[in-house]
């Protein structure tokens, strides 16, 4: 009797082999999250603050188990995508306004992601002028000539890599004690600098962009309500994992550069400074996630992006469609992909400002998503029994509130200041 | 006045009373779809307030006139509004405009961006939907721009003359989760339906999501049901029947084709394939049982069992009959199979071999000269090899006592051959 036949007969046995199978949607969308502007946000943080900020990563996780369980029921329930949903319930000017919204964000991300790229390649000693357009071809090559099926696994594989963290911050050597004591007990600032690195925190946790992936791979996936229980799992999972990650990152930098007072502006400089202290495996280590990270947003990312657009106008788009059944997904998706591509290799590119700019339009974006969904949510037109309950309302409209109030003092804090610098 | 009116031109109008006084905004249309082609305009529906959103109801009677304004006959005192929207089986603005649609002349899925009316005697009628670029932007209130940089860039383009308009009776609106029960008693559907092609019926339905999937499915009579089903592709059949009542599983194995009913039971988890077989009549349970034994790309795996044979001693006289008796047949009636008494196989004649021969006569005789046949376990390939050798359509399948176990036909073996073909080439790429 062959493995496969007796693992069915077990139940227990069958019932792990259902879930892995279930496995998916929640996993990669987290570990999407992770990319190189989490990456770097979270290496920033931890090696100016040290272990007390690692409390803000709780919040975090709360706030997207909340959003993300809301996607799912909303693709299990309703079948549909985040775009179509909201094309269908707001009308063609919100939609349009949202996309555009969401286009340029995503090219900015986009260049970040290839920034990660070049910065970890660097540190191997590779030149950008080489990783750059060589990364663009393969990410072309696996989106035009893979499918679904091969994707997920190269994803899930990505997602295997990113534990790689785990070895960086075990290389670090960090009192786990403290770790423990400074997830559970907020030690809050006031102070301007830190109210904005934690929002930043938060904020990159929950990019508006994620919600779309996440509700159009529950329904590639061909979830439904009855496999609730499944999915749950797989968003919880997959948040974990997340949380998970950024906490071994944080812990990585706060263990050794903040200890030393180094001061970093970029990932690739936590990766660098890393060396001395914990060694060159945990720098290189480090450096690995950093492109393995990018390289997965960046293929999903400008995908994803032109998939929603389409959907969401009308367009023929998918990867299955050839290029002259899908010319407008096709040509946003290559356009996405080129601009990005240009704005890293331009020299002297002001990529921080960039970073910032694509942050702000986040900002701006995050609350309208988070509104939309609430409102589509509990509309029993759209969601029939499966509106949101009491409880879901109240951790939902809660979370919406706080993100919203959260994304306002990000944008209005630098106001402040141009104020009184005058 | 203009003849013809875009929704999105009048939603979200002020509406006034015979006073003049604002009652509040057009929030949507209620149609009456049962009336003539075109389904005529059966209520407005107006809203009003910001955050506490109230709904009401005034019927055509009560409208003085659609022009730059809404002018209604009645005072706004006699307007009752609610929180709840009120029930209507069909509106423009919550079925139609910027959701999907079936294009039947097209045969595709797609998303519309305006409705086009066309007012007769201050009455309107829904004529086309715009699915074009230019609704999108006429909407976003950027027609003069666009036009003007495309008239710049190509003054010829075809998108400055082109509407893309697809008629009312070429649009099959789609059934949605809140409101199954009101669409279903739409029975505009199911004739539009049914004036597609099974095969692109069934791509229709593959494009769309799940749940319109399921619904729209139900729809379909019993035989246009066998016949997409058959068309769609086996991924999508072990979705849809998660989604079915195991009655109208049941039906649907037993009504496709025999060997297409097997290659869905493989694919099923082994619990439910079996627990299926356990609902079907024993004719189809015996029939499927015996394919479901032989692997999938033998020939045994390949062949379907239905085939018309006569016993040997026939004459051409009883092949006619046996013909004019399965003219509904779902297999093959142009080849017919001669056995003897324990089912072991003689030979196959065709129509075409007794058609002119002398009606009393035997018609073993008229059997073909070369016996060609292949073994249950024989290979996809051999199959192909001697179909294409003998120029044959089809060929008997045998067990090893060469009793007659099935037949495979030329499509089947295609079907086989292009996935094979198929994964090759995916392999080279």
């Amino acid at each position: 009797m062959s493995f496969w036949k007796k693992a069915k007969e077990n139940k227990a046995l069958k019932n792990v082999l259902i879930f892995l199978a279930m496995l998916g949607p929640g996993v990669i969308t987290g570990s999407v999250d992770n990319d190189a502007g989490g990456i770097t946000t979270y290496s920033v943080a931890a090696a100016t603050y040290g272990y007390p900020i690692l409390w803000t990563l709780l919040p975090s996780f709360v706030v997207l188990l909340v959003v993300q369980e809301m996607n799912m029921r909303m693709g299990a329930c309703t079948g549909k995508g985040l775009a179509d949903l909201i094309r269908e319930t707001f009308g063609i000017k919100v939609t349009f306004w949202i996309f555009l919204g969401l286009l340029v964000a995503d090219i900015g991300n986009t260049a970040t992601e290839f920034a990660g790229v070049a910065g970890s390649m660097n540190i191997f000693g590779i030149s950008k002028y080489i990783s750059v357009p060589l990364t663009a071809g393969a990410v072309w090559i696996l989106v035009t000539k893979g499918n679904y099926k091969i994707s997920e696994r190269i994803f899930l594989m990505f997602s295997v890599c990113l534990l790689s963290y785990v070895v960086s911050a075990v290389a670090a050597k960090p009192d786990w004690h403290q770790v423990g004591l400074a997830l559970i007990q907020p030690q809050i600032q006031f102070d301007k600098d830190y109210l904005i690195m934690v929002l930043g925190i938060v904020g990159t946790t929950i990019a508006p962009w994620m919600q779309f992936y996440m509700q159009s791979a529950v329904i590639e996936k061909g979830t439904t309500m009855d496999d609730y229980k499944l999915a749950l799992a797989d968003v919880i999972i997959g948040c974990v994992a997340t949380v998970a990650v950024a906490v071994f990152i944080m812990v990585a930098c706060a263990a050794t550069l903040h200890v030393n007072n180094v001061v970093i502006n970029e990932a690739k400089d936590a990766a660098l400074a890393l060396k001395p202290f914990a060694g060159a495996l945990a720098s290189a280590v480090f450096a690995f996630g950093l492109f393995v990270a990018s390289i997965f947003s960046a293929t999903i990312l400008p995908l994803a992006t032109s998939f929603y657009i389409c959907e969401a106008f009308g367009f023929n788009a998918g990867i299955d469609k050839r290029v002259d059944e899908a010319p407008q997904f096709y040509a946003l998706f290559a356009s996405i992909m080129v601009i990005a591509c240009v704005i890293i290799l331009i020299p002297n590119a002001p990529l921080i400002a960039i970073t910032l700019w694509t942050q702000d339009i986040n900002a701006m974006l995050l609350p309208v998503v988070l509104i939309s969904m609430q409102l589509m949510v509990n509309n029993p037109e759209i969601m029939g029994e499966h509106v949101n309950n009491k409880l879901q309302n109240a951790v939902g409209w809660s979370t919406t509130v706080v993100l919203i109030t959260l994304t306002l003092l990000l944008l209005v804090i630098p106001a402040f200041d141009l104020f009184k610098a005058h | 006045m203009q003849l013809f009116v875009y929704f999105s031109q009048i939603i979200g109008k002020g509406i006034l009373d015979s006073q003049g006084h604002r009652v509040g905004r057009l929030h949507d249309i209620a149609m009456n779809p049962n009336s003539d082609i075109y389904p005529k305009a059966s209520d407005l529906i107006l809203r009003r307030g910001g955050l506490v959103r109230e709904f009401a109801r005034v019927s055509w009677e009560d409208i003085s006139h659609i022009e730059k304004e809404i002018r209604l006959k009645i005072t706004g005192d006699r307007i009752k509004f609610f929180r709840e929207m009120p029930k209507s089986d069909f509106t423009l603005r919550r079925d139609i405009f910027d959701q999907q649609v079936v294009d039947i002349d097209d045969q595709r899925v797609v998303r519309v961006n305006d409705i086009y009316l066309l007012r007769v005697d201050n009455q309107l009628y829904a004529a086309n939907v715009d699915v074009g670029l230019r609704a999108i932007f006429r909407r976003l209130g950027w027609t003069g721009l666009v036009d003007l940089i495309v008239f710049l860039i190509n003054p010829k383009s075809p998108y400055l003359t082109q509407e893309e308009l697809i008629p009312w009776k070429a649009t099959q609106i789609l059934p949605k989760l809140g409101r199954m029960k009101s669409v279903l008693k739409l029975e505009v559907s199911k004739n539009k339906l049914n004036s597609i092609p099974p095969a692109a019926l069934a791509d229709i339905i593959q494009d769309l999501d799940l749940f319109a999937r399921v619904t729209l499915f139900k729809s379909l009579d019993g035989a246009l049901q066998n016949q997409v089903f058959t068309d769609m592709t086996l991924a999508y059949k072990v979705e849809l029947i998660e989604q079915l009542g195991e009655e109208e599983v049941a039906s649907l194995i037993t009504n496709i084709p025999a060997d297409e009913a097997t290659d869905l039971l493989m694919k099923l988890p082994r619990e439910k394939s079996h627990h299926l077989m356990g609902l079907l009549g024993t004719e189809t349970n015996k029939k499927l049982r015996k394919l479901l034994g032989y692997a999938q790309n033998s020939a045994g795996g390949l062949m379907t069992t239905e085939y018309l044979y006569l016993r040997s001693d026939a004459r051409v006289a009883d092949a006619f009959q046996k013909i004019k008796d399965n003219i509904n047949f779902p297999g093959t009636i142009f080849f017919l199979y001669l056995v003897d008494d324990d089912h072991k196989y003689l030979g196959t004649t065709s129509l075409r071999r007794f058609f002119n021969v002398d009606p009393q006569g035997p018609l073993i005789n008229t059997c073909y000269p070369e016996n060609i046949h292949v073994y249950t376990d024989d290979s996809v390939e051999q199959v192909a090899l001697l179909l294409e050798r003998y120029k044959s359509s089809s060929i008997p399948v045998l067990n090893k006592q060469d009793i007659l176990q099935g037949i495979i036909t030329i499509d089947d073996v295609l079907e086989e051959l292009i996935s094979l073909a198929w994964h090759q080439y995916k392999e080279k790429l």
